[in-house]
């Protein structure tokens, strides 16, 4: 199999404070990685390198072949990454439907004299992201809750419809972050089965998470993240053994 | 003492009202709008009705940048003047149809927003809000010393009556009607580029920068194009004035002036494209009702501002945010 | 000797500059408060010690100490309305508020004030020679005095309770509020620090330009706001430096291309610096909403 995503000594510091150090993962296309780790291990600030979002103090990372180390976040969305967010960041004041709508920007043209003259291009793009948003609402069980606002949906809702405005961007790769945080155990399993399905689908899946049932039973991969390295790598059998997550999480002398 | 709550939900009873049957009272606004002029005789009513028009179309184009992106615009009125002396001085030094001497204001105002605009559109906040703050006073210091093109604190007079064909926009109620056609024209544009992709990525960088940045939503180009657009109609409001009042000097744009039209948007309701031309509406016509209202007019704006912010954020007409504000009271 | 002049007058306006810019970035950048009104509280603490001299007839000296508490009770009230009900808000609520407020205290000035100029007395009245060059007292008496109140804010970051206390969480608000530092408390007292800086700063320039007006304000603030982001927002060395080389590039200009631009220079640097270098010379990069 192709490799999708590979960093090269990525890392990220902060004042000092070495947050990614050193990382360097490769990931298969088509998989579901998973990435785990105490707090502060730099789990999210590893997506937010990979994304863009921040500007990695060395190293390189390399998706679908390219250099992608110093695109910006938009640029790298538009070559078919998606992300969501650790804090939920919806469009609080404007409706489930409308959120998802502005996650097809990379993939509508609209301009202004399109708008204005409602050209063929207004036309379709519109009928685009009315028919396929509603269809993505629908995909992660939001289709009734179309037209409530961001900020009034309920926590899972919320996670729900921000993998839904990710997927607008079509995306090859999709990097979660903490998807079932706050979730109950029904609502958990409804986000793991819609990862799985997508991956099926083709999209390969890069997930942060804290429930280990999660990471079990839905990753083909692990990498396990400490203090901004990497001290383990392997399918979830290994990495469950393996000594050096043990003492990572439970502390020295533990195992 | 007030109690909020009850204000709150008088003006959201009022509002639920309003909100069924949205499209009738529209409708019966611009009826009443239309036949205005013919109800009264009086010349200074249709004036200040010009005026009032003038300051909609002057609203709603800091509302565009204000209300969708939240870009601090400050110096306002320097583009309000940049199309005021654009017209000027085309109008009294060369005979141009007035549709395009219009357009072209609109479009210097908007060469000039997309000067300013690149530099400050990394930083939004305070920083766009002095950067912009200091463009408007040098256009006016501009204005007062280059006085070979603008004749400094003199002004233009003598600025051309607009004339279509053998028809010359000249009197009161003609410069009502086109005004009021101006505003109409603007309302719809605005209202089909709000409901597209752009109007989208205006919205959505407001809303989250972040997220929007994760949608691939390139921040300052939508920033930069919010600004242009909006100053364009800033433009065509200068055009406007300065065909209407035939004189432009430096003293009309001042900051004060800018500030003005700020607090119309803001206590009409940012964000909406009705709350502006209620903002405007009220602020305009009030203090001419109350003349002793006038000599204090920019203190009760200022005071207006802030409590509007303290109790109404969405101010008097954000029916969107108000509906929101609603399902909050529920909770 | 012509420009030797420029420079002693740029760098007398530089002393006051920066002594405003150590208000504004005490506000701005320690506390985190956006503020669009400050040039107007400025101006309006001005007057208030213009009327008392003026009008009432005070002893100038005593019009401006009594000035300054009213000033401090000014910072108070703008915190009331401006940023109490808002500390945990976004912070652009900040800004339209301080815009709504720097809109009715401007008017009020007018209105109270009047909208002309007002001549403001010398504080000190004559001059010395130096090497042909003349200097005058005021201009010795308003870098003397900035240099002295530098030199007490210093210690009263350092050495008092307070001061160490709004450092801290300028630092790290959290931690801040951990080690039992009073955040409203300090926050209501910075701010009031940062406004009578500020119009003791306007004091001393309406003083050296015996000229003072209620349009001012805005101005004055986007001066003040220049300096601290030429200087880096948080830091209050650079708004000393950033103050000088205002005060002496406007002296220059003026020199230069006569007094109708002078108020350029400012919206020159603060575009350059937003294109060149927006974290400021000496500041280090913050996120401002």
């Amino acid at each position: 199999m192709a490799t999708i995503l590979k960093t090269d000594k990525v890392c990220k510091y902060f004042d000092g404070v070495k947050a990614v150090d050193k990382v360097s993962i490769e990931v298969e296309e088509g998989i579901i990685l998973g990435i785990i780790g105490p707090n502060g291990a730099g789990k999210t600030t590893l997506f937010n390198v990979l994304t863009g979002m921040l500007a990695e103090t060395e190293g390189k990372v390399i998706y679908k072949n390219k250099d992608i180390t110093k695109l910006s976040p938009q640029d790298i969305t538009n070559i078919g990454m998606s992300r969501t967010f650790q804090n939920i960041k919806l469009f609080d004041h404007l409706s489930a439907h409308e959120n998802v709508k502005i996650g097809f920007h990379t993939k509508t043209k609209t301009g202004f004299i399109d708008a204005i003259f409602k050209t063929k291009t207004y036309n379709n793009d519109e009928q685009k992201v009315n028919e396929k948003g509603i269809k993505l609402l629908k995909r992660v069980g939001l289709a009734e809750k179309q037209e409530i606002l961001g900020q009034n949906l309920s926590y899972g809702d919320k996670r729900r419809l921000e993998i839904a405005r990710a997927l607008a961007v079509e995306p090859d790769l999709l990097l979660v972050d903490e998807p079932t945080a706050g979730m109950n155990a029904k609502e958990t399993r409804t986000i793991v089965e819609l990862l799985d399905k997508l991956n099926d689908e083709g999209i390969t899946v890069i997930i942060i998470e804290h429930d280990m049932g999660v990471i079990m039973n839905l990753c083909d991969e692990i990498v396990v993240l400490n203090d901004g390295n990497v001290i383990s790598r392997g399918d979830p059998n290994y990495v469950q053994n393996d000594p050096a997550v043990r003492e990572a999480y439970l502390g020295k002398g533990a195992s | 003492m007030f109690s909020n709550s009850k204000i709150s939900n008088i003006i959201g009873n009022l509002k639920g009202i309003i909100l069924e049957n949205k499209l009738k009272i529209y409708l019966i606004i611009l009826i009443l709008a239309l036949i205005f002029p013919f109800i009264t005789n009086n010349q200074y009513y249709i004036y200040i009705g010009v005026l009032t028009l003038m300051y909609m179309i002057l609203a709603s184009s800091l509302n565009i940048i204000v209300g969708y992106t939240y870009q601090y615009l400050i110096g306002f009125a320097g583009f309000f003047a940049i199309g005021a002396y654009t017209t000027a001085i085309i109008t009294t030094s060369f005979e141009v149809n007035f549709i395009f001497v219009f357009l072209i204001s609109g479009i210097i105002a908007s060469i000039f927003a997309l000067l300013i605009g690149i530099p400050t559109s990394r930083l939004g906040g305070i920083f766009f809000a002095f950067a912009t703050l200091g463009f408007g006073e040098i256009i006016r210091l501009i204005i007062i010393n280059w006085d070979t093109l603008t004749r400094g604190t003199f002004g233009i007079p003598g600025i051309p009556r607009p004339k279509l064909f053998n028809f010359i926009i000249n009197t009161n109620t003609n410069f009502y009607f086109f005004a009021l056609l101006i505003l109409l024209v603007q309302l719809f544009i605005s209202y089909r580029v709000i409901n597209s992709r752009v109007g989208r990525a205006w919205l959505s960088l407001k809303e989250n920068s972040e997220a929007a940045k994760a949608m691939g939503i390139k921040i300052a180009k939508y920033r930069v194009l919010n600004l242009m657009y909006g100053t364009f109609w800033a433009g065509i409001g200068g055009a406007f004035y300065a065909y209407f009042t035939q004189y432009v000097s430096p003293d009309t744009f001042v900051l004060d002036e800018g500030f003005r039209i700020f607090a119309m948007v803001l206590v009409g309701g940012m964000g909406t494209l009705i709350g502006p031309i209620a903002g405007s509406g009220l602020l305009t016509i009030l203090p001419e009702l109350v003349r002793e209202f006038a000599r204090y007019q920019l203190i009760i704006y200022g005071v207006a501002i802030l409590l509007i912010i303290h109790y109404r954020p969405q101010g008097l007409f954000g029916a969107k945010e108000l509906a929101q504000a609603k399902v909050k009271d529920e909770k | 000797m012509f420009w030797i002049r420029q420079i002693i007058n740029g760098i007398t306006q530089g002393s006051i500059y920066a002594l405003m810019a150590i208000g504004y970035s005490l506000i701005f950048g320690k506390l985190l408060l956006v503020t669009f009104a400050f040039g107007e509280m400025v101006v309006f603490g001005v007057f208030v010690s213009y009327y008392l001299y003026a009008i009432v007839g005070l002893n100038l000296f005593l019009a401006i100490i009594i000035a300054l508490p009213i000033s401090w009770g000014l910072g108070m009230l703008v915190d009331k309305i401006c940023y109490e009900k808002f500390r945990d808000e976004p912070r652009f609520l900040m800004l339209i508020t301080t815009i709504g407020f720097g809109i009715f205290l401007k008017s009020f000035t007018q209105l109270i004030f009047g909208t002309g100029y007002r001549s403001y007395p010398n504080f000190i009245e004559g001059k010395i020679i130096v090497g042909g060059v003349r200097i005058t007292y005021i201009q010795i008496f308003i870098i003397l005095t900035t240099l002295l109140l530098l030199y007490g804010l210093n210690l009263f970051f350092k050495k008092t309770k307070l001061g160490v206390g709004i450092i801290a969480l300028s630092n790290d608000l959290d931690a801040a509020k951990l080690v039992g530092i009073n955040v409203n408390k300090s926050i209501k007292f910075g701010h009031s620090l940062g406004v009578v800086l500020g119009v003791f700063g306007g004091m001393m320039m309406v003083s050296y330009y015996n000229a003072i007006g209620a349009s001012m304000g805005p101005i004055l603030g986007l001066k003040a706001f220049t300096v601290v982001v030429f200087g880096g927002i948080t830091s209050l060395p650079g708004a000393i430096i950033g103050g000088f080389t205002l005060g002496i590039l406007e002296n220059l200009s003026v020199a230069t291309f006569g007094s109708g631009y002078k108020d350029i220079v400012a919206f020159v640097i603060l575009i350059l610096i937003l294109v060149l270098r927006p974290s400021g010379l000496l500041g280090k990069k913050i996120d401002l909403f």
